[in-house]
């Protein structure tokens, strides 16, 4: 008896089974209801960082993720457009100059524009805002540790306490700030997105803080007076419960349960947030205050790899992607189909800085290095790939986006520059041949062939160049420390506005670190940021820019391309210069 | 981290406690030394990869020279050459060719042979350096520690203890960091700022000897209760003597193994140090810095990508099998056994089989599977 | 015993102090956190270095920093008072809240990676010792050893190019050209011949067997575009269930255990039946249904090898209740298959199912099934990658200590009395061979908890192996201790457990106590 009774009963059954199954495959089966509602007009966008915070103008909350979060949810009184002009937003209010000495300005919110919780956007959050960027109360000494910093704001409060405390209007809904003396980036001072933008509800602030209500938090505002470095006072507690709120409240990798935390008044608001991995945006139902937008969802997904992102859009799980830009990545996707790529330039730019000492404390040192910096073999090499059109940047100031730059270009004696001149190099140097210590990031590849070419041409000169180049962690702690003589590395041109200017290029200037001290181009700067209007400035930053050049200060190189690439399934994504990036025009994204 | 790190592997013989069975007949009248010798070269894998490891080595320090001497390939790793057919590679099989660029040029036109040829340099004498500084001192803390005992192996294996739970991430991007420190004016930074590999090298067999040290310590608690050591002690043997004339020697197949071990995981690790930025510092190079230097190039410019990649992975292929060649000669425990005479005895059906779980060893095994 | 343990405690504390203190000092010295604003031309550049001086508390030098550090981490000692403190990350963060999140994600990530690894590691590993320098044993070496020397991110890039994007691209339209079936075919059809052991004419036997297999189920798939409409229907699943039924008594009990055969043969049967009965039920299903219906498969299992008893009902009901495990398994497979329609069509899903990154989809509805598949489709590809690296050592490990024990004297005594060979390697050999295996599953639990830093960071998850990093990076002690802290604590946890344990399935092992 090979099997027994049972098995056989086993088999029996399980034949008959086979047999009554067979005609039951899948196919038939019916297919169960899962919630697979049409959900449509989804946008992806790939961001390097996790979302943190949802008050970027912070100094621990400033990170890129969170002001494109922060723009996409808020309105303002204006913004950059992708030619770097700035746009007034009239459908959310307008700001005035009433007049120009002493300068004042007046903010108002129109009536209708509210936060997502209902309430109407008011005199208190600009009075909120105001505050916060303007480090009137603080009264920190960062010498003598006395004091007491309030608001960490990572915007520049170098404007904006320059004024009085505000008058806040009768309406409610209005301000007007008046400068002790003229101020030149006036406009950007208050009311734009992730510099000074009306980003944070007062009446959530005050609640926190525990105020009774928005009026309260205004009323301590007019309590507290200015602070003075030179003579600290004593904490003041309620103040301070105010301004931690503000500072690190809204911090957050999840959505919280409390929507006071996320209230928009902007074109979209958070829906929703996975912690290091997706945030995703639905449209602001009231919204009407300015331009309206047309996807009804964006999903913002954290990839940080370039590579990654580009095997993302490949497999189709984000539409809109910005990674670092490198060639490889231009020619990964310029072969996948249905992607469309945007080639453009950043606002950083690499530039050479020969420092105003040692070797070359002698101009001609300079000049004759200058002649040796294969700038377009450079850009050939470094930037062509990525960005076919790049050529050198030539301008110390501006950059070729911005309207001014051709004018400037064509007298700031840049020409002089534009090709190796080994010859007359030599003949400057006159049999001399001085060691050159450059200095640079050696974890940063550009810069590391930046290096490479100019020492093989430098040589020829006859220039004994040294290889100074540090690691990551430690090189920018030596800027301006006089331990190298040339160095290679990045700056950010704030596109709009001429504050930055000061601070790299004046005698003293905080970022001034090859110790250019130039008469002529200190007084321009002097005059320079108390010009408040537009064709004046760039007037005064041409005769900069040339100033600069005349003194052999060391080279521009190249502005960093920047590379973006979106499907064909979306339209409406253009390339944008700062730090907004493709959000800008966030509205006039579409699923086609 | 999850990356399997060969103490794993090497944990076995820790927990190996039994002792060394003799040779068996076919070795007889041979010395130690000739049996290892003779299991060695007879193990195939580990001969092709010895002569694998020896082709690459050969080729990587001759080709683009080494400490000034130089070698016979035209190109070194940091000339810049203008790019010739945009960089793709010149070699071909067929017809058989080396061309100008055999592996191709990268975006500025260096010539990646001399590249990867360079970078196989770093990378081998990386691995020797750590494999020979985590294996002196994993020996002699180890050795110290299991032979004395007492309050010196308390303290050499609690120092063991902190060293082995530090992420080893986090000791290489300090160490890295410290070796990619140029600015002090010391003789340090002199010899750091020439030697940058040879410095992560050290600082890196620095904290990679603790797992070697548990073993070897492993191995001479069990060494030193046995009979020959207190033979030797009787007779008047100093400690010296004892260790190095007469324990040593026998632990020595347990550290051989082990530190081949080491080394091919010290490119691993060197590759992940590279890839996360905290490794080799360009613009000298690692093959593990080409890799992540261009893994973005991998669909566009495959050969940036793949050359140094398959040389990382041939180097490290070899290294193991020679290891596995060497643990095989070292250990006789792992002689064949021949199941195929036991089949037959599965003609007693389990049913006859009387249940007797207690001649079954030490280890007791479940009565009701007898 | 106790006095051992807490011995081992106190120690392991010491050690955790002065390691948590090296590793503090180290991360604070290992940069400088002001690197990129001092290169800054922002109007604020001092402002902004001022802020994260003063958040990072940068003026208190890193010895002191590290007791204000350790402060805060001791209230961790209290339970339940909810005061841990471990300090903020450079973003605001608080590190606790931090480390619940990545803990979470690096746990999804790696506990099947491991959990597979070591069940694959230890089939090779054993079927390599059983045989020793065959072309199975060498192939398996080799490829051990291959996947071994790959550094990960490679292997990573490569399976999202073709794992995912590829794959992706596939299933559009998902004919397969006949030539592909059939090389998959002979390639597979050689493997097999090369590694089935025995006589040349049983090696063709088999190689041809799979050849033919492959070839036909994969023309079939092409024919049917399988891959859009999957699913195993109950008649793969009754002919699949008697297959596992054999194969499970094989190793359990031997054929010749007439009831243990017949039992699971039985569980096989309902198993099908039950594809007809439960589908309704499915239909509805949560994690804990799943969960309570796995459990009331495997005891029905067992209830029916209880009934069919037999000389040894153990083993009969170890042998049914296996097979109803991995029946019940088949059904809740033929389950997930009929939902992939519906997930790939899904307007999120865009049918590109096989993602490259994250850990779900945003926003995906669905039901029990659609979310479970939406899981596995993204981690698939961190997964396979993770196996393949570590499985090398499980492999490696278990062969050795597998023919060490093989060459014992009681496995000769095992066999000089007439055991089977089943019986030799199942219950004397096997066991044995696993035990010094505790230390190494223990020794890797630690380094599960760190996360797979690489991993994580091509497949963008942020575990704890990028909040490691990102501390690191960031020159930002706080993480990185918080990381630490769990890492070690697991590590030492688990490495005492692990000798407890050994002490106990080795007699030959006592503890000093």
């Amino acid at each position: 008896m090979r099997f027994g009774r049972i098995s056989q009963a086993v088999g029996v059954l399980a034949i008959a089974t086979l047999a009554l199954s067979a005609c039951a495959g899948n196919t038939g089966s019916p297919s169960p209801t899962s919630g697979g509602a049409q959900e449509g007009g989804t946008i992806g966008v790939a961001e390097t960082n996790g979302f943190s915070s949802f008050n970027s103008g912070t100094a621990d909350g400033n990170s890129d993720v969170n002001g494109h979060i922060g723009y996409a949810t808020h309105s303002n009184f204006l913004y950059i457009d992708d030619k770097l002009n700035i746009v007034k937003n009239e459908k959310f209010g307008k700001y005035e100059k009433l007049s120009d000495d002493p300068l004042t300005v007046k903010y108002t919110v129109n009536e209708g524009v509210k936060w997502s919780d209902g309430t109407q956007v008011s005199a208190a959050d600009l009075l909120l805002t105001w505050a916060s960027g303007s480090a009137y109360y603080d009264d920190s000494n960062a010498e003598k540790k006395t004091g007491t910093t309030y608001f960490l704001t990572a915007a520049d409060t170098s404007g904006l306490n320059l004024t009085d405390f505000p008058e806040i209007g009768e309406d409610n809904r209005s301000i007007t700030l008046k400068y002790s003396k003229p101020f030149a980036d006036w406009e950007l001072a208050l009311g734009f997105a992730g510099n000074g933008g009306i980003d944070i509800p007062a009446h959530v602030v005050a609640q926190k803080a525990g105020l009774k209500d928005a009026q309260a938090l205004v009323d301590l505002f007019k309590s507290v007076k200015r602070g003075d470095p030179a003579a600290p006072k004593p904490v003041n507690a309620q103040l301070k419960k105010v301004a931690d709120f503000w500072s690190t409240g809204f911090d957050s990798k999840t959505l919280p349960s409390d929507p006071n935390l996320f209230l928009s008044n902007g074109p979209y608001i958070v829906k929703d947030v996975v912690a290091e991995q997706s945030l995703t945006l639905v449209r602001n139902k009231d919204y009407n205050w300015g331009p309206t937008p047309h996807a009804d969802e964006i999903v913002v997904r954290t990839i940080g790899s370039a590579p990654a992102q580009v095997q993302a859009l490949k497999n189709g799980e984000v539409d809109i992607i910005n990674p670092q830009a490198s060639a490889d990545t231009v020619e990964q996707i310029k072969a996948l189909d249905g992607v469309q790529l945007l080639q453009g330039k950043q606002l950083s730019y690499d530039h050479l800085d020969l420092n105003y000492s040692g070797p070359f404390a002698d101009k001609d040192v300079r000049t004759a290095f200058m002649l040796t910096v294969p700038r377009k073999d450079i850009v050939d090499k470094i930037i062509k790939k990525i960005d076919p059109e790049a050529t050198p940047l030539d301008s110390q100031i501006f950059v070729p986006a911005q309207a001014a730059y051709a004018d400037s270009v064509k007298n700031n004696g840049s020409s002089e520059y534009q090709d190796v001149n080994v010859d007359k190099a030599k003949q400057l140097l006159a049999g001399k041949t001085p060691t050159i210590r450059i200095m640079y990031n050696k974890d940063n590849p550009n810069r590391v062939d930046a290096f490479s070419l100019i020492r093989e041409s430098a040589t020829k000169a006859g220039f004994k160049i040294v290889d100074g180049g540090l690691g990551k962690a430690d090189w920018s702690a030596h800027l301006g420390d006089g331990s190298y003589d040339a160095t290679i590395f990045g700056w950010i041109n704030s596109g709009v506005g001429v504050t930055g200017t000061p601070q790299i290029f004046k005698t003293g200037g905080g970022s001034n670190f090859n110790g250019l001290s130039s008469p002529d181009a200190d007084k321009l700067m002097d005059e320079l940021i108390i010009t408040t209007d537009k064709a004046k400035q760039d007037e005064l930053q041409t005769k900069i820019d040339a100033a600069i050049w005349s003194t052999s200060y060391g080279l521009p190189l190249f502005q960093s391309p920047d590379v973006k690439a979106y499907s064909d399934q979306i339209s409406g994504v253009t390339a944008m210069p700062n730090q907004t990036g493709v959000w800008w025009n966030v509205w006039d994204w579409a699923r086609k | 981290m999850s990356q399997p790190t060969q103490e794993e592997v090497a944990l076995a013989q820790q927990v190996q406690h039994e002792t060394v069975p003799g040779p068996g007949a076919e070795y007889q009248g041979l010395s130690q030394g000739q049996i290892v010798r003779k299991r060695f070269f007879g193990h195939t894998g580990a001969l092709i990869g010895l002569a694998a490891f020896a082709l690459i080595f050969i080729m990587a320090f001759t080709s683009v020279g080494f400490a000034g001497i130089p070698g016979w390939w035209k190109y070194n790793h940091v000339d810049v050459s203008p790019l010739v057919n945009d960089g793709v590679p010149s070699a071909s099989l067929w017809p058989l060719a080396w061309g100008e660029h055999p592996f191709g040029q990268d975006r500025i036109g260096r010539d990646l042979f001399a590249m990867t040829m360079r970078g196989a340099q770093q990378s081998i004498i990386i691995m020797v350096i750590i494999g020979s500084i985590a294996g002196l001192i994993g020996a002699v803390v180890g050795g110290l520690a299991g032979y004395f005992r007492g309050w010196v192996e308390a303290i050499l294996m609690r120092l063991t203890d902190v060293i082995i739970i530090i992420p080893v991430l986090l000791l290489a991007a300090v160490v890295a960091q410290m070796a990619g420190r140029r600015d002090a004016d010391s003789w340090f930074a002199g010899f750091a700022a020439s030697n940058g590999v040879v410095v992560l090298g050290i600082f890196l067999g620095l904290v990679s000897w603790v797992g070697l040290a548990r073993l070897v310590r492993g191995e001479f608690l069990t060494l030193r209760e046995r009979e020959f050591v207190d033979a030797a002690r009787i007779s008047g043997a100093t400690n010296a003597r004892i260790i190095f004339k007469h324990i040593l020697p026998n632990a020595v197949g347990v550290l051989i193994v082990n530190i081949t071990l080491t080394m091919s995981a010290a490119i691993l690790l060197e590759t992940a140090l590279s890839y996360l930025g905290v490794g080799v510092k360009s613009p000298d190079t690692s093959l593990g810095l080409l890799i992540s230097q261009n893994q973005e190039a991998f669909s566009t410019r495959p050969w940036l990508f793949w050359f140094p990649g398959l040389f990382i992975v041939a180097i490290c292929l070899s290294i193991n099998f020679i290891g596995d060649g060497l643990r095989d000669a070292f250990d006789p425990r792992q002689k064949k056994f021949r199941a195929k005479s036991a089949t037959d005895s599965g003609r007693h059906s389990s049913e006859t089989a009387p249940a007797s779980p207690a001649a079954s060893g030490p280890a007791a095994a479940d009565s009701k599977e007898s | 015993m106790l006095s051992y343990v807490v011995r081992r405690l106190a120690t392991a504390a010491l050690i955790l102090l002065g390691a948590s203190f090296l590793v503090y000092l180290l991360t604070a010295s290992s940069g400088d956190p002001l690197a990129d604003l001092r290169a800054s031309n922002a109007p604020n550049r001092q402002q902004l270095m001022d802020a994260r001086s003063q958040l990072l508390d940068l003026d208190t030098p890193a010895p002191l920093r590290y007791f204000k550090w350790l402060g805060g981490a001791a209230q961790c000692l209290v339970p339940f008072a909810g005061t841990c403190d471990l300090g903020k990350s450079v973003t605001g963060q608080p590190i606790t809240e931090a480390l619940g999140i990545a803990l979470v994600q690096t746990l999804t990530l790696v506990t099947g990676a491991t959990v597979l690894a070591i069940l694959i590691g230890i089939t090779l590993g054993i079927v390599t010792a059983l045989r020793q320098y065959s072309a199975l044993d060498y192939g398996v070496t080799f490829m051990a050893f291959l996947f071994f020397s790959l550094p990960i991110f490679w292997v990573a890039v490569l399976l999202k190019e073709f794992g995912a994007i590829g794959f992706n691209n596939f299933l559009r339209n998902p004919v397969i050209p006949l030539p592909v079936s059939l090389g998959t075919g002979i390639v597979l059809g050689v493997v097999v011949a090369v590694a089935a052991g025995g006589e040349i004419k049983r090696r063709l036997i088999s190689g041809g067997v799979v050849f033919a297999l492959v070839t036909a189920v994969m023309v079939y798939f092409s024919a049917t575009l399988w891959f859009k409409n999957p699913g195993l229907g109950p008649v793969v699943i009754g002919i699949a269930g008697v297959g596992m039924a054999f194969a499970v008594t094989t190793l359990v009990s031997g054929l010749k255990n007439r009831k243990a055969l017949q039992a699971s043969l039985i569980v096989a049967g309902l198993g099908v039946v039950s594809w007809f009965v439960i589908q309704p039920l499915l239909a509805q299903a949560t994690g804990l249904m799943i969960f309570l219906l796995a459990i009331a498969t495997v005891l029905v299992g067992v209830g029916v090898g209880y009934l069919m008893g037999g000389y040894d009902r153990g083993q009969s009901m170890r042998a049914a209740g296996i097979t109803a495990f991995l029946v019940g398994g088949l059904v809740a497979l033929d389950r997930f298959m009929q939902a992939w329609p519906t997930y790939f069509n899904n307007s999120r899903v865009r049918g590109r199912p096989i993602a490259t990154i994250g850990a779900g989809t945003p926003n995906l509805q669905g039901d029990y099934w659609v979310l479970t598949i939406d899981t596995f489709t993204h981690l698939i590809l961190p997964t396979v990658a993770l196996i393949l690296v570590s499985l090398a050592s499980y492999t490696r490990f278990t062969r050795s200590s597998m023919l060490e024990i093989m060459n014992m004297d009681y496995i000769r005594t095992a066999r000089a009395k007439g055991l089977s060979e089943r019986s030799v390697i199942m219950g004397h050999a096997f066991r044995n061979a696993l035990i010094p295996l505790a230390t190494i599953v223990a020794f890797d639990i630690g380094a599960l908890i760190g996360g797979a830093v690489i991993t994580e960071s091509v497949f963008s998850v942020h575990g704890m192996g990028f909040l490691f990093l990102d501390g690191i990076t960031h020159i930002d002690p706080n993480p990185v201790m918080g990381v630490f802290l769990c890492v070690a604590v697991t590590a030492m946890v688990f490495n005492l457990i692990a000798d407890l344990a050994y002490s106990a399935l080795d007699p030959r092992v006592r503890i000093k106590a």
